[in-house]
């Protein structure tokens, strides 16, 4: 699986053609074209195709979706996110393309699946299967209900996880990294298997809960190097994990707040690796969330301890185990329903023990950074609701530490030869487009 | 002194009077949530509609799948009925539907773009549901009382 996601993204030919497959699907299909020409105005002929292929109706249990969102990033002191942002003009290889499908089989019974591209840095370039799920609802009555997805699923974690590459439920341009860290993202986003999920409503609020038994999807060079530094000559193995969370919503969604967690495992088979013997990883997320919900303001904010657990790599990469902890505050307020402002102070310590890597760099002060173990960012951003599906957001992040920077993109970034700027400036523009 | 005192008393008169006058508009509500006739359901927990246009419940109580229209989210009446009777604010049903419709776990309303075509829609399609505006109802669709 690793070998073929990744030999199929870098060949630059194929890439294009699906790119322009997905293209041609999305400007030709009649959920479109209604969409768009009541929203924002497209040249001619692309409206008369639209109308033509709009004859082609589909069932009403047919829904089509997607989008499309190009981003473009310039940071300083040799920082680099989702590629080359460092450079003076910046980059724009920031980019995020998916179409669904989901089929309403009967009421009680959904398929569904997604395809996404995602170019952002060196670690992800491909194209894949998001998601791809069927949804038996086995039970529904008129306060609760129950019901079991199986295939490809995504992965239930804090509130922004599962839609976290789709860029109109973001509320900021970058999710915070902190617990949304993009670095290892392949790991976290969606895992196969089957999950099952429920709701209760009462008078006090709705409980939602689902939890799933499923294996990790650790194909691409990100994993790899998130988990175990670079991209090295072995490959890594998914094996049996677990996934839940619960949701309470009081008022309609006023007050939310959620439980997540995952036990996730992972082996490392070594292949020729000259250096690691093969391991085990274990990597035990906890995240708390909780949101409040006013007409003008949102606020919103986790917590997550991270536990991870490395066996068995032989004396290169010695047995350890060490706790994370990340938080975020999260306020935003819209001025009007088109105009919201972002504000957020987000946290990121990869050892809660040695929270600004101190431990960590005594051992070795000429390899090791302290500031590698730690981000502190405070974010603020600006977005417009142009129309119902396109929008435009800018933001600044002003941060302390290097800790979730991509090692693929930022080649020495634990180490103090790398000259990593423990202070720096990231900002970005995005516009996308979603239907 | 006893001047300031009349103006206060006059002033708080005149809030308390808006205030009931708004308390009064809420109650008497403009429109009503309407379903198509072979609906058979008169009335619903209004926990059950939010899970309806939440399009988290797909069926109606006997069994009828449940089709969900909708106003574009910038629509007043849209915005109202959010408010009173899902008592929920257009941006955060948006956020549901995004939610389920990107994840592969449910998908989205039907959105129509205007009150005509509301009623059009929601009189010919069976298990319909959606709003209107009193004016526009008549004996062609069933009004849905929310408990």
């Amino acid at each position: 699986m690793f070998s073929r996601s990744n030999s199929r993204a870098n060949n630059p030919r194929t890439r294009v053609a699906t790119l322009l497959a997905m293209a041609a699907i999305v400007w030709s299909l009649p959920a479109q074209s209604q969409v768009l020409s009541d929203t924002i105005k497209i040249p001619d002929f692309l409206s008369a195709t639209a109308a033509r292929m709009s004859a082609l109706k589909l069932p009403d249990t047919v829904q089509v979706h997607g989008f499309a969102t190009q981003g473009y990033l310039n940071s300083t002191g040799n920082n680099n996110v989702f590629g080359n942002s460092n450079q003076d003009s910046g980059t724009f290889g920031f980019r995020e393309v998916g179409l669904n499908a989901s089929v309403q089989l009967r009421p009680n019974l959904l398929i569904s699946a997604q395809g996404l591209h995602r170019h952002a840095g060196l670690g992800s370039q491909d194209i894949r299967l998001d998601y791809g799920v069927i949804d038996y609802k086995a039970y529904s009555g008129e306060n609760s209900q129950f019901g079991i997805r199986l295939g490809r699923i995504k992965n239930p974690l804090g509130f922004y996880n599962e839609t976290r590459d789709v860029a109109h439920t973001r509320p900021s341009i970058m999710l915070p990294q902190s617990i949304y860290f993009d670095r290892s993202r392949n790991l976290a986003m969606a895992a196969d298997g089957g999950h099952i999920y429920g709701e209760t409503r009462t008078s006090k609020g709705d409980f939602f809960y689902q939890f799933g038994v499923v294996m990790p999807y650790v194909g691409g060079t990100t994993t790899e190097a998130a988990l175990l530094g670079s991209d090295r000559a072995g490959h890594l193995t998914s094996q049996v994990s677990y996934i839940g969370r619960g949701i309470y919503e009081y008022d309609g969604g006023r007050v939310r707040l959620a439980v997540s967690g995952a036990q996730t495992n992972v082996n490392y088979n070594r292949g020729a690796d000259p250096a690691l013997l093969s391991g085990q990883l274990q990597f035990t997320p906890i995240i708390f969330s909780a949101q409040y919900n006013a007409e003008r303001w949102s606020l919103t904010s986790e917590y997550a301890i991270r536990h991870t657990v490395a066996n068995n790599f032989g004396v290169a990469l010695p047995n350890s185990a060490t706790t994370g902890e990340s938080y975020y505050f999260q306020g935003i307020y819209r001025f009007t329903p088109k105009w919201e402002g972002v504000i957020r102070y987000d946290v990121l310590y990869t050892n809660r023990d040695d929270r600004h890597g101190h431990a960590y760099a005594a051992t070795s002060p000429a390899t090791r950074d302290p500031h590698s173990r730690f981000a502190k960012d405070i974010t603020t951003g600006i977005r417009w609701n142009v129309t119902q599906s396109f929008m435009l957001a800018a933001e600044h992040h002003y941060v302390n530490g290097t800790a979730w920077l991509a090692p693929l993109d930022n080649p020495g970034v634990s180490s103090p030869v790398g000259h990593h700027a423990q202070h720096w400036h990231l900002f970005a523009v995005q516009g996308s487009f979603r239907f | 002194m006893i001047s300031s005192c009349c103006r206060f008393a006059l002033l708080l008169i005149l809030l308390l009077g808006m205030l009931s006058t708004i308390g009064v508009a809420r109650a008497h509500e403009h429109y009503e949530v309407v379903v198509n006739a072979n609906v058979t359901a008169r009335s619903l927990p209004s926990n059950s509609l939010r899970a309806i246009f939440g399009m988290r419940q797909q069926t109606w109580p006997d069994g009828m799948p449940v089709k969900v229209f909708v106003l574009a989210d910038d629509a007043p009446l849209h915005s109202s009925f959010c408010k009173e009777k899902l008592s929920a604010f257009p941006y955060q049903l948006r956020q549901a539907w995004d939610r389920l419709v990107f994840s592969g776990t449910g998908q989205a309303p039907t959105r129509v773009s205007s009150s005509e075509e509301m009623f059009d829609r929601v009189t010919s399609t069976p298990g319909a549901i959606g709003y209107l505006e009193k004016s526009k109802i008549s004996e062609r669709i069933n009004v849905l009382q929310i408990k």
